[in-house]
C-alpha cells in the first residue's frame, strides 16, 4: 500500500511500533538469554510511538504539506516478519530481530527523507527512533556473535 | 485503506449557546448541514431569530461587567482550561471539521492546532496587555497608558476553517476582558457547537462566550446593533468591504474584514524544483483551493527549457492527486464544501476556456477513491497560457485550479501580482537572496512567502492583508488582536 499522508505514515510507524514490542515481548517470554533487552526494546517502543505521534500532533499546521510529504513509499517494502514458529532457534530468533530493526530502520530514514523540508519536527523524530534501531541492530548482531 | 470512525451518530440538533445554557431555537428556518463527502445530513441548524441573536448580545452585555472586573489571571486560567480541554477532544474536534467541511484529516488536525495556538497565545495576556508609562513628563507629573476591553465584540465565521478561523480572535478577545458572541457559518456550524461545549466545561461565566447560529439576518442585527463595540468578518471582498466594512463605520464600531484573495506564486528558475512542488500541492489544492492563502496564479519566470520541464513537474504530480473523503487517511484532496462551491468553481473553469486559457489537467470528471456521490467533488484543474486580462487570473475561484502563467523576469512578475486588486498571501520560490529581498520589498502583498506555499502567520503575529484583501487598521492574531480588541486610555497624573 502507498503512503501519500502524513497520517497513513503517523499510523504506519505505530503499527510498526506496536507489532516490533510484541514480538519483542514475546522472546522475551520465550527466550531467557536477553531477555532484559527484549523488554527494554518492548518499552523503548511505546515511548518511539509517543514520540512519533507527538512530533506529528503539536506540529501539525492548516500550512504545512502533510498530504502531500510522504509521496513513494510503500508499505510492502517495510513489511515485517513478527510470527515466531515453534521451534526458532534463539540465533534464528536474533537474524528475524535483525531484519526487524532493520526493516524499521529504512522505513524512518526514507520517511525522514522524504519529509524533510516539509515538518522539521516529524524527520527530526524519525531519525531519532531510525539512530536507536541502528544502535539495536549493534546490540543484536553482538548477542548473535555471543551465541 | 483506513476510513476513520465517524465521531457524529445520529443528526444532531443544533441549539444556541446563550449564558451558558443552551437555548433552542424558536425559528422555523431550519438548515440542514450536510457531508459533503458522503451527502448524508448530519445536523440542522436554526436560522435564529432577531430576538434570539438580541438575547445573545444581550447576555454578553451583561456578563461584561463582571468579566472585566476579573482579574486576567483568573481570566486566562479559564482558556488554560480550554486548552487543555481543546487537547483532550483534539481527535474528536478534527474528525467533526472533516465530516462539515469536507477537508482531510491533515488538514483538519493542523486547524485544530492551529486554533489550539491561538489559545495558547492568548494565555500571555497578563504579560502581552500591560501599558507603558513615563514619570516626570513635567516636573512632578507621569503619564502612563492602560488597555481596556471593548465590550461585546462578534465574530461572523466564514466556512472554509470552521473551528480555526473564530479562534483568531474570541481567546485574545475573552482574555483581555471582552465577552463575545460568535455566529458560525450555517454551512458547517458543528464545530463551534463542539467548541463551545468545551468552553462550558472550562468554567468561563455565562455570558462571556455566546454562539448565535443564523445567517444573513443574524449578521444584519449583530452588525446593527448598538451593544457591539467589535466585530471581525473573514470573507469575500463583497460582503466585507460592501456590507461589514461599511456598516461598522456607520455604527461606530471596530472592525477586521479579512476578505477575498487572489495569490500569485512566483517560481523563479533557481528554485529548488523538488522541494517547491510539494508546497505548491498544499498552496493550490490543500482544503481543495478553499482558502484566502491559496495559491492562484502560478507565475514560472525562465527560459522555454525551464517551464515546460517544471509545468510538466506540476502537472504529473497534481494528476497523481488522491481526490476523496477526508476520514480516508489516503485522501490528499477533499470535496468542495458545497455543490454551489463546485458549480461556481465549475462556471470559472468553463470561462477560462472561452477566454482561450489552454486546460492542461480537467478536473471535471472527478475520479473519487471510494464509493461517494460525486455531487461535491471535484479533481485539480490545471490552465495554461493564463493572461492577466483574463477572469481566470483576476478573480477568486475559491477551488482547486491553478492557472499558469508567464513572466520574462522577476520585476515582470511582481508587476503583474501588483496589478491585481487584491493582496493577500504572495509568495516566491527562489534560492537567490537578492530575488527574494527584492521580491518582499515591493510586493502589494499582507502576508509574503518566500518558499513557502501557504503564507499562515503564526498566533503571535498578525494575519496580514492588502489592498481589497483587508478592511481595517489592526490586524487578527498576536499583538495587533491585543490592541484591537482594547481601548487604550491615557492617564496623566500629578498629587499635590
Amino acid at each position: 500500500m502507498e503512503l501519500n499522508t502524513a497520517s497513513e505514515t503517523i499510523n504506519f510507524a505505530v503499527k510498526l511500533e506496536n507489532d516490533s514490542a510484541k514480538f519483542y515481548e514475546n522472546v522475551a517470554q520465550r527466550y531467557a538469554e536477553g531477555r532484559e533487552v527484549f523488554r527494554s526494546f518492548a518499552v523503548e517502543n511505546k515511548r518511539n510511538r509517543t514520540l512519533v505521534g507527538r512530533a506529528y500532533y503539536e506540529v501539525i499546521s492548516d500550512a504545512l504539506e502533510a498530504c502531500f510529504s510522504f509521496e513513494g513509499l510503500n508499505t510492502d517494502d517495510y513489511l515485517i516478519e513478527t510470527e515466531l514458529i515453534e521451534d526458532t532457534s534463539y540465533s534464528d530468533m536474533l537474524r528475524m530481530a535483525i531484519e526487524i530493526e532493520d526493516r524499521i530502520q529504512r522505513f524512518y530514514l526514507d520517511a525522514a527523507e522524504r519529509s524533510k523540508s516539509l515538518m522539521a519536527d516529524v524527520p527530526r523524530a524519525f531519525e531519532r527512533v531510525a539512530k536507536k534501531r541502528s544502535e539495536r541492530k549493534l546490540k543484536l548482531r553482538s548477542l548473535l556473535k555471543e551465541e | 485503506m483506513a476510513i476513520l470512525e465517524d465521531p457524529i451518530k445520529e443528526v444532531l440538533e443544533l441549539k444556541n449557546y446563550i449564558n451558558g445554557e443552551w437555548v433552542k431555537s424558536e425559528s422555523d428556518r431550519i438548515s440542514d448541514v450536510v457531508n459533503p463527502a458522503t451527502g448524508k445530513t448530519i445536523a440542522k441548524v436554526p436560522m435564529s431569530t432577531k430576538k434570539e441573536v438580541n438575547t445573545a448580545v444581550e447576555a454578553a452585555k451583561e456578563a461584561f461587567p463582571d468579566w472585566r472586573r476579573t482579574t486576567p489571571l483568573a481570566r486566562v486560567r479559564c482558556l488554560f482550561r480550554l486548552k487543555e480541554l481543546l487537547e483532550k477532544n483534539f481527535e474528536e474536534l478534527s474528525r467533526v471539521q472533516t465530516i462539515e467541511h469536507g477537508k482531510t484529516i491533515d488538514e483538519s488536525r493542523g486547524e485544530t492546532r492551529r486554533g489550539i495556538e491561538m489559545v495558547e497565545v492568548a494565555t500571555g495576556i497578563p504579560s502581552l496587555m500591560m501599558g507603558y508609562n513615563l514619570e516626570d513628563i513635567a516636573m512632578g507629573i507621569d503619564e502612563y497608558v492602560i488597555y481596556q476591553p471593548l465590550g461585546v465584540c462578534c465574530n461572523i465565521a466564514p466556512f472554509n476553517f470552521p473551528f480555526m478561523v473564530p479562534l483568531w480572535f474570541a481567546p485574545f478577545a475573552v482574555a483581555t476582558g471582552n465577552t463575545v458572541v460568535i455566529k458560525p457559518s450555517p454551512r458547517d456550524p458543528i464545530s463551534q457547537a463542539k467548541l463551545a461545549e468545551l468552553v462550558d466545561e472550562a468554567g468561563f461565566p455565562p455570558g462571556v462566550w455566546n454562539v448565535v447560529h443564523g445567517h444573513k439576518d443574524a449578521v444584519s442585527v449583530l452588525l446593527e446593533h448598538p451593544d457591539i463595540k467589535a466585530v471581525t468578518f473573514v470573507g469575500t471582498t463583497k460582503i466585507g468591504r460592501d456590507i461589514v466594512y461599511k456598516k461598522c463605520g456607520e455604527t461606530g464600531k471596530r472592525a477586521i474584514a479579512q476578505c477575498s484573495a487572489k495569490n500569485y506564486m512566483v517560481i523563479m528558475p533557481d528554485c529548488n524544483v523538488r522541494r517547491t512542488i510539494p508546497a505548491l500541492m498544499t498552496s493550490f489544492f490543500g482544503n481543495a483551493g478553499q482558502r484566502c492563502l491559496s495559491g492562484a496564479n502560478l507565475v514560472i519566470v525562465g527560459d522555454n527549457k525551464f517551464y515546460n520541464e517544471f509545468l510538466d513537474a506540476v502537472v504529473d504530480t497534481t494528476s497523481r492527486i488522491k481526490v476523496g473523503y477526508g476520514l480516508d487517511e489516503a485522501t490528499q484532496m477533499g470535496p468542495m464544501q458545497s455543490i454551489d462551491g463546485k458549480e461556481r468553481v465549475l462556471g470559472y473553469i468553463e470561462k477560462g476556456i472561452k477566454e482561450g486559457a489552454k486546460i492542461r489537467l480537467d478536473g471535471r470528471g472527478p475520479n473519487v477513491i471510494g464509493d461517494y456521490p460525486h455531487t461535491c467533488f471535484l479533481n485539480p484543474t490545471i490552465f495554461e497560457n493564463v493572461t492577466p486580462d483574463m477572469t481566470i487570473a483576476k478573480e477568486e475561484i475559491f477551488g482547486p485550479v491553478m492557472s499558469i502563467m508567464r513572466a520574462k523576469d522577476l520585476n515582470e512578475a511582481i508587476e503583474m501580482a501588483n496589478g491585481s486588486n487584491l493582496g493577500n498571501a504572495h509568495a516566491i520560490f527562489t534560492s537567490s537572496g537578492k530575488d527574494a529581498k527584492e521580491f518582499q520589498y515591493r510586493i502589494q502583498s499582507g502576508n509574503v512567502g518566500i518558499n513557502i506555499g501557504i503564507v499562515a502567520p503564526m498566533a503571535f503575529f498578525p494575519f496580514g492583508g492588502m489592498k481589497d484583501s483587508f478592511f481595517g487598521v489592526l490586524h487578527g492574531q498576536g499583538r495587533d488582536a491585543i490592541r484591537f480588541f482594547t481601548e487604550s486610555k491615557v492617564v496623566i497624573q500629578r498629587w499635590f
